[in-house]
């Protein structure tokens, strides 16, 4: 019996380091882009205006401005805002789940690292609108299925031009307030 | 606004409307560095009866400077800055922009009274210019510090003498430059009077090199430790040190291994403008022995540069002349930029690809290339190389270096496999920015430069190597072991080097897991046997 229970407690404790070592990889993932930076950022920009479902752009940042002024070398990176109203209203207007304003407005990250290549970061918005109720985890399936359509490019079409002069901020800022759709 | 906003707005802008352009030399802006310069000489100019008088051309100045530099001109003429011509020393053939069909606007030849904005001199406008004319040669565009001294396209290297509209229609005006100040202001060269040319050159802001653009006009210490203007604040000069108006460092002549101890400035130094110069081949303190071990392999530049055209600027990937002449739906010429705001397409001259803050390729490279000139043959099947980096693995004066290779596609003669002279700017009817009739511009541009043409033309893919050498970053930012010692990184294709992390001995690895093969299979065999023989003894006792 009690190599019944010691056997329950280190699968317990297996699971719970297989859990806490993926769980980073769980909630946020990394596609490589076919195109630069600043494209990649046009073209989620594009598909994010085209999205339809109340989703607008509200700013465009790049976090390593910052650094940059002190005197540090970063690489591009770029972050896009977007918000629905359709989905943060629901959120906004419940006490109970209020707090996940935290998650707004939606961000996608796009950034070259030292192999030279482009990624788009994501926040894996099914997985974490699960783990807070039924209510949360239907509005955020939907976010997930249109933050997949963000990323879908079509190389056929032309690049369009970057968005800088959304609200919220602009490319060459690292500070300013997220306004617009949220 | 943030200072570094501003700046990086006007590089923006700079950017932007300077890709239009085709071939122009930028207005020096009025350096800090040059006017204090300027107020540390011996002599003020503008107290010279000679530079007193009402100049109407940029030659009767020079004819003024003449006056008391009397060598200055002589000493001009002998530079590539004055031939746009050298002559490799161990091979004698003869380099430069007259000889070579470069990966960008490929020749100067029949184009030259627009690729002369960047000749330091006045007139060049065919090839009946004369060398020898010591009037001739431009003194100002190097020496302005009132950054109000611009030349043009289609001016044969002449200054703006007239107020006028440039470019053409876009209604800004460039305003005349008053020759009068220019010369009674005259100083030290400055990062803006090269700039005017080696950040501008190709037609475009940081367009040529990838380390070379207007951002290094006043750069913070993260795009160049050197040039950092609130540190060391190096001018060119400070590295291109500069005798006779013989400037050192040319691309043409590199040395890609300078060895031996630092040199102290002033001293006679073979090699003033190599980071050696300064810091000695063992650069490093005595704790990173193992990098100055590197240093016989690796060139600074490939750990200290980690990216080029750090900045929103960026630089020219690639140029494909197969598109230009292209139009657009309604039949007209037609422009276009990329997300970034930078050229894309244009009619006139095909399509593009930028990028900034761009991983280098890097190659085994002994500072010299082997170049492609004028009427050598091409193998069309595969992609040209218009220069080769020389040097090998096992060779002493080769190191590892950073390179920007900028690809293309070019016109090339179907029938003689020779690459092509086009006559591109001009408003004449031969010329191919006016008419988009490749087969005037090539016929205009072929006999202008002497070589056969067989009226049938198609494209080439082409390659260009530049190698990376300014905008050296803070040694925080320096590579970090794990991007070259790994699997899939940045020396990944570089072979003839053994590179712990990237590079396995297979007999070594083979040896290695046979021994956890066997070392695992004997301990699971000892603990099957154990459980077994347990069991029969337990059978027995039983």
């Amino acid at each position: 019996m009690g190599k019944l229970i010691g056997g329950f407690i280190a699968g317990v404790a297996v699971v719970a380091v297989l859990v806490w070592a993926m769980a980073g990889s769980l909630m946020f993932r990394e596609v490589p882009s076919p195109f630069g930076v600043e494209e990649t950022v046009a073209r989620i920009q594009q598909n994010i205006q085209a999205a339809g479902n109340g989703w607008d752009l509200v700013g465009l940042r790049n976090p390593g401005k910052a650094i940059e002024q002190d005197g540090g070398n970063t690489l591009p990176v770029l972050m896009v805002e977007a918000c629905s109203t359709r989905y943060s209203g629901p959120i906004l207007k419940n006490d109970a789940i209020r707090f996940l304003s935290i998650l707004m407005p939606c961000k996608i990250s796009v950034y070259k690292k030292s192999d030279g290549k482009v990624y788009i970061g994501l926040m894996n918005a099914r997985l974490i609108g699960s783990l807070f109720g039924a209510e949360v985890s239907a509005l955020m399936s939907q976010v997930a299925a249109d933050q997949a359509r963000f990323v879908t490019f079509d190389p056929t079409k032309p690049a369009p031009p970057m968005i800088k002069g959304t609200p919220g901020g602009a490319a060459t800022g690292a500070s300013g307030a997220a306004a617009g759709g949220c | 606004m943030s200072s570094r906003l501003k700046l990086a707005l006007a590089a923006l802008a700079a950017g932007t409307l300077l890709a239009s352009l085709t071939a122009v030399a930028m207005p020096a802006a009025a350096p800090t560095s040059a006017v204090a310069a300027a107020s540390n000489s011996t002599a003020d100019h503008s107290k010279f009866k000679a530079l007193q008088q009402p100049f109407k051309t940029g030659p009767e100045v020079t004819k003024a400077c003449l006056g008391c530099h009397t060598e200055a001109a002589k000493q001009v003429q002998h530079t590539k800055h004055w031939t746009w011509e050298f002559t490799d020393p161990k091979t004698g053939k003869k380099l430069g922009k007259r000889n070579i069909i470069n990966n960008f606007c490929t020749s100067p030849i029949s184009n030259e009274k627009d690729c002369m904005a960047c000749h330091a001199g006045y007139g060049w406008k065919d090839s009946s210019f004369d060398f020898s004319v010591e009037a001739n040669v431009d003194c100002m565009v190097c020496h302005d510090t009132t950054g109000t001294y611009r030349k043009l396209p289609g001016d044969a290297g002449h200054p703006v003498y007239q107020r006028r509209e440039f470019p053409p229609g876009s209604g800004k005006f460039v305003e005349a430059v008053d020759l009068r100040k220019v010369a009674q202001s005259i100083g030290k060269t400055s990062r803006s009077t090269c700039g005017s040319c080696h950040f501008f050159g190709a037609g475009a802001n940081g367009t040529k090199h990838g380390d070379l653009d207007a951002a290094l006009q006043n750069p913070d210490k993260y795009l160049d430790v050197h040039m950092d203007r609130k540190g060391l604040n190096f001018t060119c000069a400070t590295c291109h040190q500069t005798s006779g108006h013989q400037v050192a460092g040319s691309r043409y002549e590199m040395a890609a291994a300078v060895t031996g101890p630092a040199h102290m400035r002033g001293k006679a130094d073979a090699e003033p403008a190599s980071c050696q110069s300064c810091h000695g081949d063992r650069p490093h303190p005595a704790q990173l022995a193992k990098l100055n071990d590197h240093a016989r392999k690796v060139a600074c530049q490939t750990c200290h540069i980690p990216e080029y055209a750090r900045d929103a600027i960026g630089t020219e990937l690639s140029w494909d002349w197969s598109q230009a002449t292209k139009m657009g739906a309604d039949g007209k010429p037609v422009a276009a930029k990329d997300s970034a705001g930078r050229r894309a397409f244009d009619s006139k001259k095909g399509a593009w690809v930028w990028d900034s803050y761009v991983v280098p390729e890097y190659r085994w490279f002994n500072g010299e290339f082997a170049y492609k000139t004028l009427g050598d043959k091409i193998d069309p099947s595969a992609t040209v190389e218009i220069n080769h980096p020389g040097g090998s693995p096992a060779a002493a004066d080769s190191r590892i270096w950073p390179l920007k290779i900028h690809r293309g596609k070019q016109a090339y003669d179907t029938e003689n496999n020779i690459l092509i002279v086009a006559h591109t700017a001009g408003e004449d009817d031969t010329a191919l920015w006016h008419n988009y009739d490749w087969q005037k511009a090539i016929g205009t541009g072929m006999k202008a430069a002497g070589l056969p043409y067989s009226g049938k033309y198609g494209f080439v893919s082409t390659e260009m190597s530049w190698p990376i050498t300014h905008m050296v970053a803070p040694k925080g930012d320096a590579l970090a072991c794990h991007q070259c010692h790994s699997e899939n990184g940045r020396l990944q294709g570089v072979a003839g080097v053994y590179l712990p992390g990237r590079d396995r001995p297979r007999m070594l690895d083979m040896i290695g897991w046979t021994i956890v093969a066997l070392s695992l299979g004997g301990s699971m065999m000892h603990g099957i046997l154990c459980v077994l023989f347990r069991r029969c003894k337990r059978s027995k006792q039983a």
